[in-house]
């Protein structure tokens, strides 16, 4: 199967890659693991002049928790993120969400700034990140601008990222006690598929027990994935149990906007975006009864 | 334009001259004339073309050879040792597990890798490492019983 013809590139630096992203425009294409940008030009989807490998480039690869804050360099790989004790101890959605990325080989290869960057509807990283409330970091030469994760994704493809930009970092604030999250996805099979519907819940109570903060994002039934507001809605000011994980549920689902496709019908997906929110709201709620 | 480029591959180093959007399945295949790598789907579907790279199982029909510069690659042929075969090559060899072969270079690197970081996985962890690796003999029985026999 052939490549088309480009330039390859591998500079030492961020700096460097953006000097390169500015002069050549839309010309160019980064490439990290490269398990989205080779397949889609081996199916001549994409053609670009250029690529610049940002894979050797090291300040990219840091995996922190600074003061209130974990950071996540975009180089970081899902299998890092699957291996990685903070995301097991802090972020146990994203985690899971790694976990269920592809198959290991591609673990192996994919990045997590690809995983955002591509924008897949359907992607396994998101979900969990907009569920923590995630900023994205964008360098350009121009500078360095943040963007929280909820406004970056555009459509199926589509970000708010610039030509001249490179995703270098995702920011997460550490969660405080007393919040739990989790992500559940399905398909057809365990490996190597396409979600069908994911779902990633978030809340956080108060020193009552009062649910004062919730997040509940949704995958595969929009052309991004994005909040359900309403349910979200229903949650807070509210004490945590099933009947009411029950009612969030049916309000997500109304929420969302599924389309028939070869995966499954709508009313299929729509129905399962109720009964993951339930699952990830009993399983954030499992984990906070856990801390105690 | 060519560009040359330094892989190591099974711990020897080859300077060869490469295009930008060769492969690495393909350097190491057509190039270096290592043919145990298989090309399946090039898409990263079906793991026929895995290669250990820093010990890590990875699809190299998705990598590009520019980018495996520098890295330690490893293929099938270069985990048999002067004792002979390597203990996963015997086993699938004892157990019945190699039908067609096509599979069963990447189904090895990859039982590889996993027996290295841990020596004594679960049926369960060997079934999630080997997700990635499709056998279209639909042999994963015997596949799954010959990693488990090196198993302690």
């Amino acid at each position: 199967m052939l490549l088309p013809k480009f330039d390859f590139h591998a500079p030492e630096t961020v700096n460097e890659a953006c000097q390169m992203l500015s002069e050549y425009g839309l010309k160019a294409k980064l490439i990290a693991g490269g398990t989205d940008l080779m397949v889609n030009m081996k199916k001549k989807i994409l053609a670009p002049e250029q690529i610049i490998s940002i894979s050797q480039i090291r300040e990219l690869d840091h995996l922190d928790v600074s003061g209130d804050r974990i950071l996540i360099g975009a180089g970081v790989t899902v299998a890092d993120l699957c291996e990685s004790k903070t995301i097991a101890g802090y972020l146990p959605a994203l985690g899971q969400g790694a976990n269920n990325l592809g198959t290991p080989l591609i673990r192996n290869l994919a990045t997590i700034g690809g995983n955002i960057g591509s924008a897949r509807p359907a992607a396994d990283l998101p979900p969990g990140l907009m569920a923590y409330g995630a900023e994205v970091v964008l360098q350009s030469k121009a500078g360095i601008r943040t963007l929280p994760l909820d406004n970056f994704f555009l459509g199926p493809g589509f970000t708010a990222l610039q030509p001249d930009e490179i995703l270098t970092e995702i920011r997460i604030l550490v969660p405080p006690a007393g919040s739990g999250a989790a992500y559940v996805n399905i398909g057809i099979r365990k490996a190597q598929d396409c979600n069908l519907v994911n779902v990633a819940s978030y809340f956080a109570l108060d020193s009552n027990g009062i649910i004062q903060n919730a997040r509940v994002v949704m995958g595969c039934v929009g052309p991004k994935p994005f909040r359900a507001v309403s349910a979200e809605k229903i949650l807070i000011g509210q004490k945590p149990d099933i009947q009411l994980f029950e009612k969030a549920g049916e309000a997500a689902s109304a929420d969302s906007q599924p389309i028939d496709d070869f995966r499954s019908c709508a009313t299929y997906k729509r129905s399962m975006v109720g009964v993951l929110t339930q699952r990830t709201l009993q399983q954030a709620w499992t984990r906070i009864k856990n801390q105690e | 334009m060519k560009k040359l480029i330094r892989l190591t591959v099974n711990d020897r180093e080859y300077d060869v001259a490469v295009l930008p959007n060769q492969t690495l399945v393909d350097v190491i295949r057509y190039e270096l004339g290592l043919t145990g790598a298989k090309k399946g789907c090039e898409m990263g579907d079906c793991g026929s073309c895995t290669v250990l790279m820093d010990g890590k199982p990875v699809n190299s029909c998705l990598v590009l050879a520019m980018q495996a510069a520098g890295r330690k690659i490893q293929t099938i042929e270069g985990i048999e040792t002067e004792n002979g075969l390597h203990p996963v090559q015997e086993a699938f060899v004892q157990k019945g597990a190699i039908q067609c072969g096509f599979c069963s270079s990447g189904m090895i690197l990859t039982a590889k890798s996993l027996l290295d970081k841990n020596p004594n996985p679960t049926e369960q962890d060997i079934r999630k490492s080997l997700s990635g690796n499709l056998c279209r003999c639909t042999g994963y029985q015997h596949i799954i019983e010959a990693v488990k026999s090196v198993t302690p």
